[in-house]
């Protein structure tokens, strides 16, 4: 993902604003970190270029 | 009809692949969408969509997905991604406009399947079921003079969608009708009154 993605997304709970973590960047891309509700406290991970903005509840959940 | 999901929309089980509504609601996006637009794409599959209204118009098109495959293959298309449910990750205002082609056929309980295309493809019961919490949250994203593109089905029950959208506060039209064997696609124009 690319930084300025943060401001259009928000927590999918409380709809608040995300802090972002950088953990690994390639250029412009952020591979790998975490996005943080400045709000609530929970924590979304970036993984592979993508944040997983999925309410905690439905992390898990995985048909195939 | 076949007995399989899946089987209708050929052999690929785990990200749905571009097909006729696909391509219904890209003509309809390209068509209605301006340059300088910001867009989401809500349930983006392979990316097909978002990709060809950001090549084609220039706008600027996020897509987002529940699927982690599907994540994956948009973003190998170029597409950013958010892995999602429907819009509840993002801003208010922040869209002028907002895509989705929902899963909307009927459940079809003798062939349902535990997988991603099942997901992909079944509206519930009703084949709403997707469509309805999408229509609840939508206008929160959308900017003042912003618009949704949906797409439905004669399968899916236009009037009835037309109607629990206009109970949410949107004026709707059809941009776009195409039949085939089985159904006629309809795309949607939803705009807050």
């Amino acid at each position: 993902m690319k930084e300025d993605l943060v401001d259009i997304t928000c927590c999918p709970l409380d709809k608040h604003d995300l802090d972002l973590d950088i953990e690994e960047r390639e250029g412009d891309e952020i591979l790998s970190g975490t996005l943080t509700c400045t709000e609530c406290g929970e924590t979304y991970p970036i993984e592979d270029g993508i944040p997983n903005l999925l309410p905690p509840d439905m992390r898990e959940e995985a048909p195939a | 009809m076949s007995d399989d999901l899946a089987d209708r929309r050929g052999t690929e089980t785990t990200v749905y692949q571009p097909a006729e509504d696909s391509l219904l609601l890209a003509e309809a996006a390209v068509e209605e969408v301006g340059s300088r637009a910001r867009v989401l794409e809500v349930g983006t599959g392979s990316g097909y969509v978002a990709a060809t209204v950001a090549d084609e118009v220039g706008a600027s098109v996020v897509g987002s997905d529940l699927n982690p495959y599907a994540c994956a293959q948009a973003r190998d298309r170029g597409v950013p991604v958010v892995r999602a449910d429907l819009v509840s990750p993002f801003r208010e205002d922040a869209f002028d406009a907002v895509l989705f082609n929902p899963p909307y056929l009927p459940r079809d309980e003798d062939a349902a399947r535990d997988d991603w295309m099942e997901v992909a493809l079944s509206g519930g019961e009703t084949g709403r079921e997707v469509v309805e919490p999408f229509l609840d949250d939508v206008g929160r994203v959308l900017a003042p003079e912003g618009f949704a593109l949906l797409l439905v089905s004669t399968l899916t029950g236009v009037e009835e969608v037309v109607e629990y959208a206009g109970d949410r506060g949107f004026s709707a039209a059809a941009v776009r009708e195409e039949s085939h064997s089985f159904e006629t696609l309809t795309v949607l124009k939803l705009w807050n009154n």
